[in-house]
């Protein structure tokens, strides 16, 4: 059976500053990972190199047996100043990988700030391909989410945070996902609204859509994964089944040490 | 002052409006989609009256006046998606793409006016034009001629206002405008849909120069008068919404018609400048809203 | 605060003297009138790029009316000399007073603004004076302009006589004078202010640059030189023409500008030269010059955006690197004997590690390892005194890092940082199989150890520092570590003159007279490239896990710092916790400088002497017992 994402030696970052190095994972079909670590080691970056948005510099991005990215390492750059958008083509595609199924919630999402809802909505399906059918899948989508059916003539920039994430996630889910990956996305929200969409995320996970998902909450990812990768330094640094998952105190002591477990959270 | 001067100073702003309408809705496309300023605008409207002077001109090709216009918003279209592919898409990623496109629109401007001296030499041309006659309404006269400029503009502005809030590409250029990043993930085409505002764009110009080389002389250096309005147009309205250049195209041209007649034709850019100037300063993301960027 | 020389010891210096003084001699050897004049007009421009640059460029404030500031210049000197009959040397003056007034009216309107807005109102500034100068016909000519403006005489001598080289040195020394202004300025208080607006404006405006204040001045001090320069071309062509406002203008200079390469202030003097003069060259080809140059300015923005004066620099930086790497191919066959003594005729051997060939000099002794780690800009010769104090009853071994010593140059995005050394280190220590290592790092060495040490991929004996402060947090807390005002600034300079080499190397280690002379020879020889690397991936090690380690004690560690160090924060030192240090707390060595086992080895050798029995009478913890993360 072919893996339904498989990262090989994927190291990427901004020009000219390494983020991330050598990350391999792999991922069966019908799997939920999270991505748990510190603020600022590469896992945002990790995600939109997956997702295309940047260039990694080696390795591989396969999904569904299926390179999304040019075979090789990044060619070198000599010259600090030649503008190398030019000279070397792009080493992967954004719209390919959302046309692949693999579509990416961003962290902290503004979407669309002059759009209303429906308008948004209705340009979702661009990467839904032969995967689903729009209507269906917006409906679905809607049911998910009450809320957003009240608030469709809005635009996105009246919408509260919770409710822009709800978009953000209606969004995927409308793009048909066979992989979903979510990028905090109870960021910054209010307890209730957190649960709200915890509860959503977790019947979306229930459907069996494999997730991808980055959080600080430890129970919360606890109650959708499968696996629990650490991500510290720009490295995978450990990985654990669901049933090994430690708490967040010792899972803080493996990225830290022993100063800052005994810390007040 | 008399009736009919009052009637003759507002079909004149009037026509004047529509014409800046065009033009800067061009621009704001532009603006707002891809965040840069295209100072090759002006250079694109001189194609396009040059374009439909050689195709529909009796002392050239002689296809007619319509054919000509049709070719010319065609053939600009394709140039714009062409120049964006030279001026602006190698920068996409460069941090200071607002600067650099700057100077390399202005190149481009460069580059295509002197490709027109080269073709058609500096010795101004007149597009013919498309009826003659005049029609009289409730005592204002208008040519037939400005009476076309006029059914037209309102059309093709009418259409592309359509186009960006129900059809899907519209809405993706709009959104491609508002965040370029979620709209790759969403998996919609951004390069496409630059080029298409690109392309848009530049056929708006194109229309915009049949008017103008309809209406006076053309010189390979014709744009350059109205895109320094189309400039004031944008600053003065915002681009908040789509309409907000239209309106402020009107109340420029409005200004500028009674401006000429009272303050005569030497001091009437002065005001203009210092207008906008003015506006700037009080209001910088013009008279018509914020500064977000959309279409 | 920080070290900055003057420009007179800089190393900009010598390019700046030889390119003024060759325009000095030029009209000397030139009969060519027409490329005289045409030097002129170039001067001229750059005067106007080069002040354009420092609102543009140094001050990322989008100001497109520069040219109109120019032109202000020029009308000011035509209605100043002819009208009002103003001598035209006070004219000249009075032209940049002019283009300073319409700067300031012209801030209030920039101040609101950002980016595209601005570029747009400053467009709109300059169309207004454009509609005025043409409208008010009875004071500037109108469309038509003003002519036959007054020439330049001194003493009855007209500067129009002798092929016009009186113009000619004037517009020299203005250019002279424009560049030595701008220079300072950028170096001074508020040149910095201007800069840290453009990169951070919330920041800088939190931690107190006064935003009006400082955009006002840089508009001010950017108009001077252009309305100065503006009068001196209306003395010079002796027409005020509203041409001038056109876009031709504006484009010609801002490809000046942006060919030299916005923010760099001597790109776009150098581009006023190669872009007036290629496009003189090309000057019979009608409308496809224009076409050409067109082309040609979008081709260079699109490949090579940096511009002229990126491309000077990038190749400076190449014939640095390969100097460097002769010299250090040079030293290996015909210094080897040099080496050879200082090391007590240890064996030099080089072996290949992923960060290019490293040289290490093997003392070959029976007894217990030490493995010394060489600092900034320095070689493993550094411990002769050790290789003759230990050689009997120990294997000394030192090495030298990449870009330095007679080790390679290596890649510098991926080999001139901390973790890139400890793998060469690991390399050492796996090529010569050294068996627990004492480990001692001076100065960066003493990063490169401790990384080494908190990699825990080679089981070591013990731990020594000297000249290096632990850091708890880095980079914020270099500035607390070390003595800011120190010249430890120099440890990320690329480029060191002469002056500041002898300085640092002084400092670092001793004076030449000391016995240090070929430690100074050192600077020529390193790579320039891994010490600015160095700084700039700083932020790449893995700062707390050192702290961790010497918390926790992991293994012994003692700091030999000398006690008179001149670039370290003792307090800071002391401050830290150490789980298992030697004699307790940081050690002191009385005398010693910031190279205490060089100035005063006699007092280092006895207490590293002492920490290394110490280490080795432990027992051995089993190899590779401890497992990283």
């Amino acid at each position: 059976m072919t893996a339904l994402l498989e990262l090989n030696a994927l190291s990427g970052g901004y020009e000219p500053v390494q983020i991330f190095k050598d990350v391999s994972l792999t991922m069966q079909p019908g799997e939920a990972i999270g991505l748990f670590g510190p603020n600022g080691h590469g896992k945002t970056t990790l995600l939109r190199t997956v997702s295309g948005l940047i260039d990694p510099w080696s390795g591989d991005v396969i999904f569904e047996g299926e390179r999304l990215n040019r075979p090789g390492a990044r060619a070198a750059r000599r010259s600090r100043n030649l503008n190398y958008d030019l000279l070397t083509r792009r080493r992967m595609d954004p719209k390919r990988v959302a046309r692949a199924g693999l579509i990416h919630v961003q962290q902290g999402n503004l979407l669309f700030p002059e759009m209303t809802v429906a308008e948004t909505l209705s340009i979702a399906p661009a990467a839904t391909g032969s995967r689903g059918d729009p209507r269906a899948l917006t409906d679905e989508a809607l049911t998910l989410f009450p809320r957003l059916t009240e608030r469709l003539d809005s635009k996105c920039r009246f919408l509260s945070g919770g409710e822009r994430q709800m978009l953000s996630v209606a969004c995927g889910l409308i793009a048909a996902p066979r992989l979903l990956i979510l990028d905090e996305p109870t960021l910054g929200l209010s307890p209730k609204l957190r649960q709200e969409l915890a509860a959503a995320i977790r019947a979306v996970r229930a459907k069996g859509v494999p997730l991808i998902v980055v959080d600080q909450d430890v129970e919360f990812l606890e109650s959708l994964i499968d696996t629990l990768y650490l991500f510290d330094h720009g490295r995978i640094s450990g990985r654990m089944a669901k049933e090994e998952m430690p708490s967040h105190a010792e899972i803080m002591r493996m990225l830290f040490g022993d100063a800052a477990a005994e810390a007040p959270a | 002052m008399t009736l009919e001067t009052l009637g003759f100073i507002l079909t004149g702003g009037l026509v004047l409006g529509a014409l800046y309408a065009l033009m800067a809705t061009g621009l704001a496309v532009v603006w707002t989609t891809l965040g840069i300023f295209n100072f090759a605008h002006g250079a694109f409207i001189a194609v396009g009256a040059y374009a439909a002077w050689q195709i529909g001109a009796g002392d050239a090709w002689g296809f007619g006046a319509l054919a000509g216009a049709i070719a010319a918003v065609a053939i600009l279209a394709a140039l714009g998606a062409g120049l964006h592919q030279a001026l602006v898409r190698p920068f996409e990623r460069q941090p200071n793409i607002v600067l650099i496109s700057v100077i390399t629109t202005l190149a481009g401007a460069q580059i295509l006016e002197n490709l027109l001296i080269l073709i058609w030499g500096p010795r101004p041309k007149q597009i013919e034009a498309f009826v003659g006659g005049e029609a009289r309404l409730a005592g204002i006269t208008l040519s037939w001629n400005e009476v076309v400029l006029l059914a037209t503009i309102a059309l093709t502005l009418l259409a592309l206002g359509g186009f960006l809030r129900t059809n899907p590409i519209g809405r993706s250029m709009r959104a491609v405008a508002q965040n370029r990043e979620a709209a790759q993930l969403l998996g919609l085409d951004v390069p496409r849909l630059y080029a298409l505002s690109f392309a848009l764009s530049a056929a708006m110009a194109g229309l915009a120069g049949v008017f103008i080389g309809a209406t006076r002389f053309m010189s390979p250096t014709m744009g350059a008068d109205p895109l320094l309005k189309a400039l004031i147009v944008v600053i003065f309205g915002g681009v908040a919404r789509f309409t907000s250049p239209i309106y402020a195209a009107f109340i420029v041209g409005m200004v500028e018609a009674f401006a000429s007649f009272y303050a005569g034709l030497y001091w009437t850019p002065a005001i203009l400048f210092a207008l906008m100037i003015g506006v700037l300063v009080v209001a910088p993301e013009g008279l018509f809203g914020r500064k977000s960027r959309t279409v | 605060m920080r070290y900055d020389p003057p420009f007179h010891r800089s190393t900009g210096l010598w390019p700046a003297v030889t390119a003024f003084a060759a325009l000095a001699v030029f009209p000397l050897v030139n009969d060519d009138n027409y490329l005289q004049h045409l030097m002129v007009l170039v001067m001229v421009y750059a005067i106007v790029a080069a002040s354009w640059d420092l609102s543009l460029g140094w001050g990322g404030l989008f100001n497109f009316a520069h040219v109109a500031l120019f032109a202000t210049g020029l009308y000011a000197y035509g209605i100043l000399a002819k009208t009002l009959g103003v001598s035209p040397w006070l004219a000249i003056p009075l032209g940049g007073v002019a283009a300073m007034a319409v700067a300031a009216l012209m801030t209030a309107p920039v101040l609101r603004l950002d980016g595209i807005y601005v570029i747009l109102v400053t467009l709109a500034v300059s169309q207004l004076l454009f509609q005025i100068v043409i409208s008010q016909s009875d004071v500037t000519g109108g469309a038509s302009g003003m002519v036959t403006l007054p020439s330049l005489k001194w003493d009855g001598y007209s500067f129009v006589r002798d092929g016009k080289i009186g113009y000619y040195y004037v517009a020299l020394a203005l250019l002279a004078a424009a560049m030595a202004f701008l220079q300072w300025l950028v170096r001074a208080p508020l040149g910095r202010a201007i800069r840290a607006l453009r990169d951070n404006k919330h920041y800088a405006v939190s931690r107190g640059v006064p935003e009006a204040r400082t955009r006002l001045l840089a508009l001010l001090a950017s108009a001077a030189p252009a309305g100065v320069a503006g009068a001196f071309y209306g003395s010079y062509i002796r027409v005020a023409s509203p041409d001038i406002f056109g876009i031709g203008t504006l484009t010609l200079l801002l490809s000046i500008l942006l060919l030299g390469g916005a923010g760099t202030l001597w790109g776009p003097v150098a581009a006023a030269f190669a872009v007036t003069l290629m496009s003189e060259a090309i000057a019979g080809l009608g409308p496809w010059r224009e076409i050409l140059i067109a082309v040609a300015i979008v081709a260079v923005m699109a490949f090579y955006p940096g511009g002229l004066w990126a491309a000077v620099q990038e190749l400076r930086e190449a014939a640095a690197t390969a100097l460097s790497q002769m010299r250090a191919t040079r030293n290996r066959s015909t210094r080897a004997a040099a080496r050879a003594a200082l090391t007590g005729g240890a064996k030099e051997t080089y072996i290949a590690t992923p960060h290019g060939r490293i040289a290490v000099a093997d003392g070959g002794g029976k007894g217990p390892a030490l493995l010394f780690i060489h600092g900034n800009s320095a070689c493993k010769e550094a411990f002769a005194r050790q290789f003759e104090a230990f050689g009997a009853r120990h294997r000394v071994v030192a090495f030298d890092l990449p870009g330095h010593g007679v080790s390679d140059n290596a890649d510098p995005e991926t080999s001139y940082n901390i973790p890139a050394y400890a793998e060469v280190a690991e390399a050492v220590i796996d090529a010569l199989n050294l068996d627990t290592p004492v480990v001692f790092g001076w100065s960066l060495g003493g990063y490169v150890a401790l990384e080494l040490a908190a990699r825990e991929k080679k089981p070591l004996a013990g731990l020594a520092i000297a000249g290096t402060s632990p850091l708890a947090l880095a980079p914020d807390d270099v500035a607390r570590g070390y003595d800011p005002d120190s010249h430890f600034i120099f440890a990320g300079r690329q480029y060191l003159t002469r002056a500041e080499g002898k300085i640092f190397a002084d400092e670092a280690c001793a004076p030449r007279e000391n016995g240090a002379a070929y430690m100074h020879e050192n600077f020529p020889r390193t790579d320039g490239r891994a010490r600015a690397y160095m700084i700039t991936k700083f932020p790449v090690v893995n700062w707390p896990r050192q702290m961790r380690m010497l918390r926790e004690g992991r293994l012994p560690f003692a700091i030999l710092n000398g006690h008179d160090d001149p670039f370290l924060n003792h307090a800071y030192i002391a401050g830290l916790t150490y789980g298992d240090i030697f004699r307790g707390a940081p050690y002191d060595i009385q005398g010693g400088q910031h190279a205490p086992f060089f100035n005063t080895p006699e007092a280092f050798n006895e207490a590293f002497a002492a920490f290394a029995a110490d280490c080795l009478a432990r027992p051995r913890k089993a190899e590779g017992a401890a497992a990283g993360g």
